[in-house]
């Protein structure tokens, strides 16, 4: 234990001599709050400018005074403008679609010109349902008939049944990406380390140096091991801190979260700690195991730069597709992560699937230690050429 | 003492058409070094002098034979010998991020130096490599003598009863050559045993008490160099190695 503790010192001590580890594990998680805010910002923009857009409706004909009312009713923002000019706002995508009257002398008969793709027309209907009814109970006015009676024959009104998953849309998103942001920074600080540690030791030729010490490989691989694993608990715990913030700021500053709790809770928090110190020593061992084989620095960060996009894509396609947390899944790396801090989050989780979490991390953790162990015992992997 | 026996070291390696092929880079090396004296271990490039060190420190582990330090094995005492091993190639790289001071003290908590004794036994070894003067600068900032003399200082920490020097003095100045030999020298003087592995057979003559001239993995001659000189009938070691070998060309 002493000697693990020794090339624990010495690791660190280089680690944190390091400029390029020191970059990695300190400005990769400063990227977090630039996404998380960023994302949130573009999400407000999106809504309002979604909600703007939902009012807008152009014709291409004088309104007449009924169709005046209902604009007026419907709070519309109006545009009118020849058909020529509203052709080439539509062209130019300044518009959505106009309301142009037909040339065929059926003075009731609309046009909606728009392009095939020309999303928004809900506004337009609600206008015409407005118009169609006036038009309607004129009719029946003068057939003397009560038009209340016999257009209101039937009635609807809405009632929103939404989960607090629904609900809480943005809240989900950004705090689900939010994770994915931390495994991301702490898969991307981890790499550099791992290789610096091992296929950057062999090529600087201080690995001969470290093998004559009165320490047995195994001690050796296992104090590197820990001390990347530290540092990537260090970034995973820096990330978490200032995507906390983030999604405070965030949660202040942008009307989609207007009245949502967008704050982590004490559970969410505990969850993600835990993923990120079971994640940490899950990617340490995989990068060191990888670096490990490989001849020189160069071609460690070549293989090791897929492990980047499959820390973050399962847990991403998961999310997007809306896959939902089971046993089995609980069990499965990377993506078992997502799902039972999405449950977290959620408020839906599910003890067992923790376990499962636990227990499938631990085993390949235990895989991974006897794998670089195994390897550091190894005259091929020490000395490749 | 330390005695090699019938020491053997398999590789792979791979052949023009790309076919695996099992080869032996030392084949039943056998010598013993006794305690206070310096043998020299001689040969061109290849002939398996860096794996039969790296075997002997411990690095590497033999495919037969056996290696005795004071009737231990590595095999079976390995933290104990490494404890009393002192191994410097010229190969061997140190941590560039480190000042030589740092490293010493590195080195001092490896071995264990009671912790009231390092700065006093940093001090010593500086003072006779004579390093005070880039002690505390980063071994990457320091020049190729300047890191060998930390490299050798390393090794010394911990009052080593073996030295393992392969090639120490390669691409080193002549009065950085000169200090690493006297230090040799003076270790000798105190019952150290010294494995000194060289290219320069005229560095060889001059320090070491006998030779194990080494070719292509075998043992081709054993012995003090007068008598091998004497024995070949030559007047240095470079021309014995040639006549031993039956000429430069016969490779």
């Amino acid at each position: 234990m002493n000697s693990i503790f020794k090339i624990l010192k010495k690791e660190m001590r280089e680690t944190f001599r390091d400029r390029k580890s020191l970059m990695m594990m300190l400005m990769i998680p400063l990227f977090i709050p630039l996404i998380v805010i960023g994302m949130s910002a573009l999400f407000d923009f999106q809504i309002t400018q979604q909600e703007e857009d939902a009012k807008k409706i152009s014709f291409a004909y004088e309104l007449n005074e009924i169709e005046k009312q209902i604009v007026d009713t419907l709070e519309l923002d109006v545009t009118i403008g020849t058909f020529d000019e509203l052709s080439q706002k539509l062209k130019d995508g300044e518009i959505d679609y106009f309301v142009s009257k037909s040339d065929d002398g059926l003075a009731n008969k609309l046009i909606v010109n728009r392009k095939s793709s020309s999303k928004g027309e809900e506004v337009f209907l609600s206008f015409l349902e407005g118009y169609k009814a006036y038009l309607q109970a004129n009719i029946l006015v003068g057939a003397n008939i009560e038009p209340i009676e016999f257009m209101n024959v039937i009635s609807f009104e809405e009632n929103i049944i939404d989960s607090e998953e629904d609900s809480n849309f943005f809240v989900d998103y950004m705090t689900q990406y939010a994770l994915l942001f931390i495994i991301m920074a702490i898969t991307i600080s981890t790499t550099y380390p791992a290789t610096d540690a091992t296929a950057g030791e062999r090529e600087r030729g201080t690995l001969e140096t470290i093998l004559t010490f009165p320490i047995k490989a195994r001690d050796i691989i296992i104090g590197k091991y820990l001390n990347i694993t530290i540092f990537a608990i260090a970034t995973g715990v820096l990330s978490l801190i200032l995507a906390i913030i983030s999604l405070i700021i965030s949660g202040n500053c942008f009307a989609i979260y207007k009245d949502m709790n967008i704050m982590l809770s004490a559970q969410s928090i505990l969850i993600a700690l835990l993923i990120i110190i079971l994640y940490s020593f899950l990617i340490s061992g995989l990068c060191i195991a990888i670096a490990s084989k490989s001849k020189t620095f160069k071609e460690a960060q070549s293989a090791l730069t897929p492990i980047q996009f499959i820390s973050f894509f399962p847990g991403m396609i998961a999310f997007m597709i809306e896959v939902k947390n089971t046993i089995i899944l609980s069990l499965i790396p990377f993506l078992n992560f997502t799902l039972v801090f999405g449950d977290s989050v959620n408020g839906n989780l599910d003890p067992i699937g923790v376990i499962g979490m636990i227990l499938s991390t631990l085993i390949f953790i235990v895989v991974m230690f006897v794998v670089v162990i195994k390897q550091y015992k190894s005259e091929k992997i020490l000395f490749a050429r | 003492m330390l005695k090699v026996k019938d020491v053997r070291k398999k590789f792979i390696r791979y052949t023009k058409s790309k076919k695996r092929e099992e080869f032996y880079a030392d084949d039943g090396i056998s010598f013993e070094a006794k305690d206070g004296e310096i043998v020299g271990i001689l040969g061109p490039n290849g002939a398996g002098k860096t794996t039969l060190l790296r075997m002997i420190a411990g690095i590497l582990e033999p495919t037969e034979g056996t290696i005795e330090f004071d009737d231990l094995t590595i095999a079976k005492n390995e933290l104990e010998i490494k404890k009393n091993i002192a191994f410097l190639s010229g190969n061997t790289k140190l941590y560039n991020s480190l000042t030589g001071y740092e490293l010493l003290m590195m080195c001092c908590d490896i071995y264990d130096v009671p912790k009231d004794k390092r700065k006093k036994r940093i001090e010593e070894i500086s003072k006779t490599l004579k390093m005070e003067e880039f002690l505390y600068n980063r071994i990457g900032n320091l020049s190729t003598g300047q890191t060998q003399k930390i490299g050798l200082a390393r090794t010394l920490i911990h009052d080593p009863k073996y030295y393992v020097l392969d090639e120490v003095t390669s691409g080193l100045d002549i009065i950085s050559s000169q200090i690493i030999l006297d230090f040799i020298k003076s270790e000798k003087k105190r019952g150290k045993v010294i494995l000194y592995s060289t290219h320069y057979m005229e560095e060889a003559e001059n320090i070491c008490d006998r030779v194990v001239m080494i070719n292509k993995g075998k043992v081709i001659k054993i012995g003090e160099p007068d008598a091998i000189k004497k024995s070949t009938k030559t007047t240095n070691l470079r021309d014995a190695f040639f006549t031993l070998i039956g000429g430069a060309y016969n490779e």
